[in-house]
């Protein structure tokens, strides 16, 4: 469905891509992860047909970007919603855009509404909206038209916990119907909830992809005791045994016990990848 | 393949007239204005403007219509810039529309705005203000759909290089005051200072004045002079605001 090959772009002395590659198949969901600035943002514009790389090749279904609109559907990191628009018309907008006619787009946007729980707000203007219904007014309508290739930018960014339910929910149901997700994100979690596989970018090009668990293999965790005399930390590969050998050691009364498992920030270490910004 | 540019050519038009239609603040206080203010200079412009058949009323009403709707860019420019601090150009930009419906879906909407300002304008002049007939209908439809095409060329250009809101008002009110007076919308240019009246051809309000005024008189051939170079004027605007619009602003921050 989408193959990125090799894909190259600097912004004056910023080089935002450097040999990205990626590629999704019908039916994967794909969580690109990566600190900021580490071209995320820059490869969702491209395959949404918005920038143009300097070097290297998208094809969408074997066509370039351009050309395979009608199978994309685009949720940028920001807002991008008319303030004065009801989210029914922002939904009639986008469908049509998309080619959708009357009958069917009147189902299509009843449905939507339904999955993503913004029926009581369909005729409310955007402007009007919480952040969390115009996280989800703005997926509905990358997903409006049913799209093979669904580009969600931190689709959940400063979302409650309803909206990132339902977001998700939509998410696996167009992955089971056979759509490719790209999806970026920050939070780990959420792409175990979607058993996505996991790419990670760093200074423009990935460096490490697999599942959760395969990345994360190996990754130290942490071991934290508090006790009357004092706390002990510990990193650790094997959390249970250092636990009980802690425990063991311990002589006063136990206070607290944390266990922290290895998270993204462990994975950006072990692959020595930092902030560029 | 044309049914479906045709349909979503249709649905972006739809689109930008309703955004039109939940902000109409700005065109009703550019038609209410100039319609006061063409009966209270009525009097002092036909004192002033006494060389011509019925030169002071026709000052009033067509300068008073020109210099609103000069300012009326402002429309323009709010149209298009509210794109870009919402966001929502590029996310049209990602859609199946191409560049040419979404400019388009874009300009016609204002377009009508700005072509109906003028009409309802000209029409108060004649009912009310009492400025005579124009002597031909299809100069001034002419000059009308001319002048409504550099307004929203210009106003465009203008929307798609400010940095800020601020900025756009700015250049609107400073520019609109300054292209609309140096075009003897406010003050004939015959009545001007010697250098003001030197410099008047250079503002776009002057050629669409003369224009306006030409075409009210039924002069064919000052209207179609005037009427080229405001054709000129909207080709070289508009084309810095489509080049940019199809560009799109990407990362680019406003201030």
């Amino acid at each position: 469905m989408l193959q990125a090959i090799d894909l190259t772009k600097r912004y004056d002395d910023v080089q935002a891509l450097n040999g990205f590659s990626l590629e999704a198949s019908a039916g994967e969901i794909v969580g690109l992860v990566g600190h900021n600035g580490a071209g995320k943002t820059t490869f969702v514009e491209m395959v949404s047909g918005l920038l143009k790389p300097d070097s290297g090749q998208i094809l969408v279904d074997g066509r370039t970007p351009v050309k395979a609109r009608d199978r994309i559907g685009v949720s940028p990191q920001h807002i991008a919603l008319y303030r004065s628009i009801t989210v029914r018309e922002h939904l009639r907008l986008y469908g049509k855009l998309a080619g959708l006619r009357a009958a069917a787009l009147r189902s299509h946007i009843d449905d939507l509404a339904a999955e993503l729980r913004l029926t009581p707000f369909l005729d409310r203007p955007a402007g009007l909206l919480s952040g969390g219904q115009q996280r989800r007014a703005q997926a509905a309508t990358a997903l409006i038209h049913s799209p093979g290739l669904l580009l969600l930018d931190e689709p959940t960014a400063g979302a409650d916990p309803e909206t990132r339910q339902a977001l998700l929910e939509a998410v696996k149901r167009r992955a089971g119907e056979g759509a490719a997700v790209v999806y970026t994100t920050h939070y780990l979690n959420e792409l175990s909830e979607l058993q996505a596989t996991i790419a990670v970018a760093a200074q423009g090009r990935i460096v490490a992809r697999g599942t959760s668990a395969e990345l994360l293999e190996g990754l130290p965790g942490e071991v934290l005791v508090g006790a009357a005399d004092g706390d002990l930390r510990v990193t650790t590969t094997d959390v249970t045994s250092t636990l009980l050998e802690l425990l063991g050691t311990v002589r006063g009364p136990i206070e607290s016990i944390e266990l922290r498992t290895p998270n993204l920030d462990d994975l950006y270490r072990s692959l020595a990848v930092s902030d560029v910004r | 393949m044309f049914a479906d540019v045709s349909y979503r050519t249709g649905a972006l038009v739809k689109h930008n007239l309703i955004l039109r239609l939940r902000d109409p603040g700005q065109l009703i206080s550019y038609m209410v204005t100039p319609m006061v203010l063409m009966l209270l200079l009525k009097p002092l412009y036909t004192k002033a403007v006494s060389d011509t058949r019925s030169g002071g009323v026709v000052q009033a009403v067509t300068g008073q219509m020109v210099m609103f709707s000069v300012f009326s860019m402002a429309i323009v420019g709010n149209s298009i810039f509210i794109e870009r601090e919402w966001r929502t150009w590029d996310r049209l930009r990602a859609s199946r529309a191409g560049r040419g419906e979404l400019l388009i879906g874009k300009s016609l909407p204002v377009y009508a705005v700005l072509v109906l300002q003028q009409i309802v304008l000209i029409y108060y002049g004649c009912l009310v203000v009492g400025m005579p007939a124009p002597k031909s209908a299809g100069l001034l439809v002419l000059g009308v759909a001319v002048w409504g095409f550099t307004l929203m060329a210009m106003g465009s250009a203008l929307a798609t290089v400010v940095r800020s809101r601020g900025d756009l008002m700015m250049a609107s009110d400073v520019g609109s005051i300054a292209v609309s007076a140096l075009g003897g919308a406010l003050l004939p240019v015959a009545l001007m200072p010697g250098w003001a009246r030197d410099i008047a051809p250079i503002s776009p309000g002057y050629w669409g004045l003369r224009m306006i005024q030409a075409a009210v008189y039924g002069q064919t051939g000052q209207t179609l002079r005037a009427a080229l170079i405001c054709v000129a004027i909207g080709l070289v605007t508009g084309a810095i605001a489509a080049y940019r619009l199809a560009r799109g602003w990407g990362r680019s921050r406003l201030a």
